[in-house]
């Protein structure tokens, strides 16, 4: 009995030597002065688990901009090299993570994770280590309240406002298009979830009556019960919190019930062209309107290339997460380049005072991180998403009003 | 009131399909005493085939049952042979390990093979309804739930008419006297083991119409599937489908007039109830009350 | 042993030595800090996992609730009274003991099967709750906590030694708890709940406690956890992949034992970085981490540790001395009650039970007068083991009525019985295979009291007092062995010891004499008798006719469920009635007794084979 415990103690007192020996400084070095060391940045994504979709897809973005940007020269003469660390979709990982980023491997510079849920935590870790930490996926207004400096969301707008641009639309309409009522399901996610709070308050101020609101699990696979209470309400507008797979499985909820409402938004889900298509039916995706971050049509500086490099590279049209990564990429290089150095510090107070022209557009930031400029408002028209706001970048001059029937052949 | 029956009629349809998932579940406890906890993996894993085969080869995903039942069928025996057959003897937490080991890895596989990308069959008629007055039912999930209970009947026949299904009810209420009247016990268990996973192709096929598929859901439908087993009494078949009704018509109610989110606790909060106070179900059978505590 | 066992306590020192060392050594390395951090967060979740299911026997798969409860409690209280969650962690750990009480009280009466799932359940319901109580908990908005306040040079230090100390505090509850009675009667429930529950563990009360004692440090690490995070959400804090991480840690290392828990966190924390910064594509961390749980739960079933002791013990086995012993050596101890010889101890009238269709006991009535040594003989399926287990409360009667010592106890639960002073042994022995014989001993408790619950097991007057009784029945030497691997004899033999812990007024002995030898059963006579002249009434059952006629007045005979005949020895001898029930007609011809003493005073000087 003694000897068994007596090897436990040496195995753990043995464990935790080599534990440290491994860690012992072999990361990577920040020459001073040298300018052909590459700057590396560090960033971990949700590679498996959860949020392996979009995380695969952040990660393709990161890695075309690395591209792009080494084929001119890098960051301020110097090539740019990128480590991606994979986190699970896991809290705990995520943290351990940055933190083998900052302090063993001892990176330049960082860039953020996918989702709201891994950026709280991460942020936490970059800020505790006064680095600046660009995210290119986590609108919810939490992260935003615990007066962080060095945190940058690299999207137009937090979540809350996501869709004021949908809302500033709709009261532009003249008051016979207008809804008078509306429906509002939304996932219990903490970055659908506010889009569609915000959007309800500001129609209700605007006088579009709430006949219906829910939250349902993120779990929620068959959505007749709630398309049956939608089409017993009989509202003019139908908003939806959806993340993906729940806005497929309402529109088909909603085509069974045989309930089509004359104006139909959701979040997210409509912006997977392919997919989205696929599941509710190319026919029904005829003038449902998102917002979005992002559009492989839109003129912005750099867009065309990248949709470009993208195609090259991965066979396919970006998608809206990597786009978004790219765009964080390009708000961290901004901040070098115009500092002139890598200094946390500065690059944060930078970005804090000046705007960055991205592809998704010119963002510019408040104190807390949290971006102030506007999302784009698509619709699906004729089996393809279109731009309608802003004007400068729109796509069409024309908008489908009202939504046509479900096609159920 | 329309909308009242409307929401039973969902619930029911619904029900139905539960009781053909939870029938396999039901079936390998009642016989064996073991808790497979990996028949949510396995359901998933069934109705990614049948996406695969919809995919590649435009076969109707209810038809595809005809597939996807014997290829389940032969996994499950598989999974008798490797792994259940060696802790036939373990303490009952040891195996339901054993089999949440199994499901973890089945997930993990599926997210190798199939990435976490959702996945959704959509046949032609998978949005359509059949309408009589006021009421629609949903074509799919009218489909469904006849197959199911064509499986489901089948399965019955099976238990109460063939030499096998006596043999395996032998076994489930005496294993030691079965063996003496000449049945071969480890046989009958890998065959209902085998019986109860392949319930789990039919059940999957049926799935993929009706919801939309992802590797991490089997935490959700072995939620469902063990409040179904616990509320019909873990071993009845009867019982499965009675309590796969009740709670899917619980499930439909409480999402339409409580709130969603608080539709799949109605499933957690049976699970408590019925072993806690009643723990034999509706309909399973009380054990010899050798045991007082 | 004091040699190897002062080497195992230098290694356990240096070993934690070097832990408290290294951050001290290494005060840059963030990274390595946090991944012991949850290495130690890991290995208290799997200790107190450990105390419910390698301990207790009831294998929970929802332990990690307990620490979302911990956080939860935790968080909201920082948040609104701004005090720092380091400073408020006991209070997670106050609200995850009280959480598990309350679940104990209720979910206890669950065997086995309807456990587990149930853990399974109430995971996710927590979950549920969490997310849906937006009000209280944030809902999937989660809360955010602050930024700790100190020093960013020493970032993660308090977390580490708070984590450590944590670790240490949950090493020593295991210990001291496994050194108790309390710890015995745990032990005992895993090994036989039934049984635990005859030698008078009240096994709801221990199992609650057990609970309580698994929940309690999570909740506080719980706590402590939040604040590393800043960031909890219930998705995380309510995670069924943790629950099963821990557990996979406490099996890799030794379910049941007490530094298993700390090796198996140290081996999958360390597993789990490798395959993380490895793992490219999508799902090869859970595919590796469910083949890892599968194959640890197929082919390493007790973990490293005690696989490691039993291969090092087949490796060095010893003989252990069991030489012939003297007479059994009579220890005076003053009586607890007086005997009343004659009295009506135990009253049983009317007793009946139905299994389905067959009626074990049908309207069984007799009476066991005090002092005395009575006999129940009948054919096989007369009802006699029947009527010892609706005696002791094992089997719950349909009618009719038990009195003991003048109460009536057929609605009271079989340890509160035990407590009162009815001990039984069992026909085919049920002693506690994996615990030692002194353990075994040890285990059964008199009277329900917090001091009593507390008392050392392996010294003190307790472990005294289970040596005096082992030295009596003459098994002293074997007190440290195993009790599964003692002879069929040398069990019935320490059975009996371990119901004489219980200071009985009353035994039930089944079959003392079954299926052993000859020289056995005079020695078990003899101290049957000598028990008897101190004053414990037994009611014996036994086909053993010569033993039975010798020792036993008066006999009752048991046929159908019922007794068809009382009386003296002689008298039952030639009852026709007895003869056409049981004896035979052949009965008494030329019967010799066999082996068993008259009641007269034993023979010192007669050897006693085993």
């Amino acid at each position: 009995m003694a000897r068994g415990r007596w090897k436990v103690a040496w195995a753990v007192a043995a464990l935790v030597l080599i534990g440290s020996a491994c860690s012992g400084g072999d990361g990577d070095g920040q020459a001073t002065g040298e300018t052909k060391e590459p700057i590396v940045i560090g960033a971990s994504l949700p590679l498996t688990g959860e949020f392996s979709q979009p995380g695969g897809a952040a990660k393709r973005g990161y890695d075309v901009w690395v591209e792009l940007v080494n084929e001119k020269g890098g960051i301020l003469g110097r090539p740019v090299r990128l480590t991606v660390l994979d986190d699970a979709s896991e809290q705990n990982t995520v943290v351990a993570d940055y933190n083998r980023l900052i302090t063993r491997d001892k990176v330049d510079l960082l860039l953020g994770t996918f989702s709201s849920l891994l950026n709280l935590p991460a942020s936490a870790t970059a800020e505790k280590n006064r680095m600046l930490y660009v995210e290119p996926a986590g609108g919810a207004p939490a992260l935003f309240e615990r007066g962080f400096r060095y945190l940058f969301f690299a999207q137009q707008a937090t979540a809350p406002h996501q869709a004021d641009v949908f809302v500033d639309w709709i009261n532009s309409l003249p008051a016979g298009q207008q809804p008078k009522t509306a429906a509002y399901p939304t996932q219990d996610d903490p970055f659908a979830k506010p889009v569609i709070d915000t959007m309800r308050k500001a129609l209700e101020q605007a006088g579009v009556k709430t006949v219906y609101s829910t939250t349902y699990p993120p779990e929620t696979a068959n959505f007749d019960t709630i398309a049956n209470a939608i089409k017993a309400r009989n509202p003019d507008l139908v908003a939806q919190g959806a993340v993906f797979e729940d806005g497929v499985g309402l529109v088909r909820s909603l085509v069974k019930v045989g309930f089509s409402p004359q104006t139909l938004f959701q979040t997210s889900a409509p912006s997977n062209s392919d997919q989205y298509a696929k599941g509710v039916g190319e026919a029904n995706t005829e003038g449902v309107f998102y917002t979005v971050s992002w559009s492989p049509e839109a003129t912005y500086p750099l867009n065309q290339e990248f949709v470009q490099r993208y195609q090259q590279k991965f066979n396919q049209v970006p998608e809206e997460d990597a786009a978004d990564a790219f765009a964080a990429a390009q708000v961290l290089q901004a901040a070098a380049e115009a500092v002139g150095a890598i200094d946390q510090d500065k690059m944060a107070d930078w970005l804090h005072a000046n705007q960055v022209d991205t592809i998704l557009g010119p963002l510019r930031w408040d104190q807390t991180g949290a971006p102030q400029s506007d999302f784009l408002l698509a619709q699906w028209q004729s089996g393809k998403s279109e731009i309608v706001l802003p004007k400068d970048v729109a796509t069409t001059d024309s908008v489908v009003l009202p939504k046509p029937d479900w096609k159920t052949s | 009131m329309t909308h009242a029956t409307e929401t039973l009629i969902l619930g029911l349809l619904a029900g139905g399909v539960y009781a053909l998932l939870a029938a396999g579940l039901t079936l390998i406890f009642g016989v064996m005493g073991i808790i497979n906890v990996a028949q949510g993996a396995l359901l998933v894993l069934a109705a990614l085939l049948t996406f695969e085969l919809w995919r590649r080869l435009g076969l109707d995903p209810i038809a595809a049952a005809v597939v996807t039942t014997p290829v389940m069928f032969a996994v499950g025996w598989a999974i008798y042979r490797l792994f259940v057959a060696r802790i036939r003897t373990a303490p009952v937490s040891m195996s339901v390990l054993l089999m949440f080991a199994l499901a973890i890895t089945i997930e993990g596989a599926m997210g190798l093979i199939w990435k976490n990308v959702f996945r959704s069959v959509t046949p032609g008629y998978f949005s359509q309804s059949f309408h009589l007055g006021a009421f629609f039912f949903p074509k799919a999930q009218v489909f469904g739930c006849l197959a199911a209970a064509v499986v489901l009947a089948g399965l019955w026949l099976l238990l109460t008419r063939s030499w096998a299904g006596r043999a395996i009810r032998a076994a489930s209420q005496n294993p030691q006297g079965s063996a003496l009247v000449g049945v071969d016990i480890h046989g009958v268990a890998a065959l209902t083991f085998a019986i109860g996973v392949a319930t789990t192709g039919a059940g999957g096929s049926i799935l993929s119409v009706l919801y939309t598929l992802f590797p991490a859901s089997h935490y959700l439908w072995i939620s469902r599937l063990l409040g179904i087993v616990v509320l019909g009494g873990m071993g009845s078949l009867p019982g499965a489908v009675a309590g796969a009704l009740i709670l899917g018509v619980a499930e439909a109610f409480t999402a339409t007039y409580v709130s969603t989110r608080w539709a799949t606790a109605v499933f957690y909060v049976v699970i408590l109830a019925i072993l806690l106070v009643r723990p034999q179900g509706l309909m399973g059978s009380r054990l010899r009350g050798d045991v007082v505590t | 042993m004091t040699g190897a066992g002062g080497l195992r306590r230098a290694a356990i020192a240096l070993g934690g030595l070097a832990l408290v060392a290294y951050p001290l050594v290494r005060l840059d390395d963030a990274y390595g800090q946090s991944v012991l951090i949850f290495a130690f967060l890991l290995a208290i979740m799997a200790g107190g996992w450990n105390i419910m299911a390698g301990f207790t026997g009831y294998v929970s798969i929802g332990q990690s609730a307990f620490l979302g409860i911990g956080a939860y409690t935790v968080a909201l209280l920082s948040l609104r009274t701004g005090v720092s969650p380091l400073l408020l962690a006991p209070v997670g750990g106050v609200a995850a003991a009280l959480v598990a009480a309350v679940l104990g009280a209720t979910v206890m009466r669950a065997r086995e099967h309807a456990f587990v799932i149930i853990t399974i359940a109430l995971l996710f319901l927590f979950q549920t709750l969490a997310l849906n109580l937006e009000g209280i908990t944030g809902g999937s908005n989660g809360l955010t906590l602050p930024l700790p306040t100190w020093d960013r040079d020493i970032q993660n230090l308090p977390f580490y030694y708070v984590m450590l100390g944590l670790l240490a505090l949950s090493v020593l509850l295991s210990w001291w708890i496994r050194r108790t009675k309390f710890g015995m009667g745990l032990i005992a429930i895993r090994e036989d709940e039934d049984k635990a529950a005859a030698i008078g563990v009240r096994t709801s009360a221990y199992k609650v406690l057990s609970f309580v004692a698994s929940a309690v440090l999570i909740g506080v690490a719980g706590g402590v956890y939040a604040y590393f995070l800043t960031f909890i959400d219930p998705r995380g804090m309510f995670d069924i992949l943790v629950s099963v991480q821990l557990v996979l840690a406490a099996l890799v290392g030794g379910r049941g034992t007490i530094w298993g828990p700390v090796l198996g966190a140290f081996v999958v924390v360390p597993l789990n970085e490798v395959t993380n910064s490895l793992a490219a594509a999508e799902g090869l961390h859970l595919f590796a981490f469910g083949l890892a749980l599968g194959a640890v739960v197929m082919f390493l079933p007790h973990g490293l540790i005690p696989t490691v002791q039993a291969w090092w013990s087949r490796r060095h086995q010893r003989q252990v001395p069991w030489e012939r012993r003297g007479p059994a050596t009579t220890v005076e101890r003053a009586a607890t009650a007086a005997v009343e010889p004659g009295r009506a101890l135990l009253e049983v009238d009317g007793l009946a039970k139905r299994f389905g269709g067959v009626a074990a006991v049908d309207v069984c009535s007799f009476t066991v007068r005090e002092g005395g040594l009575t006999g129940l003989i009948g054919p096989n399926g007369s009802g006699k083991t029947t009527t010892f287990n609706l005696v002791t409360g094992m089997v719950r009667c349909d009618s009719g009525s038990i009195r003991f010592d003048g109460r009536r106890v057929d609605r009271v639960l079989p340890w509160e019985r035990a407590h009162l002073g009815l001990g039984r042994t069992f026909q085919v022995t049920r002693l506690f295979p994996r615990m030692t014989v002194l353990e075994n001993l040890v285990a059964p408790l008199r009277t329900f009291s917090w001091p009593n619950l507390a008392a050392d097991a392996v010294s003190g007057p307790e472990a005294q007092r289970a040596e005096e009784l082992l030295d009596f029945v003459g098994l002293l030497p074997l007190a440290g062995q195993p009790a599964g691997q003692l002879s069929f004899g040398q069990q019935k033999l320490a059975e009996l010891a371990q119901v004489l812990m219980l200071e009985p007024r009353l035994v039930l002995l089944d079959e003392p004499a079954g299926g052993v030898n000859p020289g056995m059963i005079q020695r078990i006579a003899e101290l049957i008798l000598e028990l008897n002249r101190r004053g414990i009434t037994f009611l014996i059952v036994e086909h053993n006719m010569p033993m039975v006629l010798e020792l036993c007045d008066p006999i009752l005979v048991m046929a159908r469920g019922r007794v068809i005949a009382e009386g003296p020895p002689g008298a039952i001898q030639r009852d026709p009635v007895v003869l056409d029930a049981y004896l035979g007609e052949g009965w008494g011809k030329d019967s010799r007794p066999s082996g068993a003493p008259s009641r007269g005073s034993p023979d010192p000087s007669a050897p006693v084979e085993v």
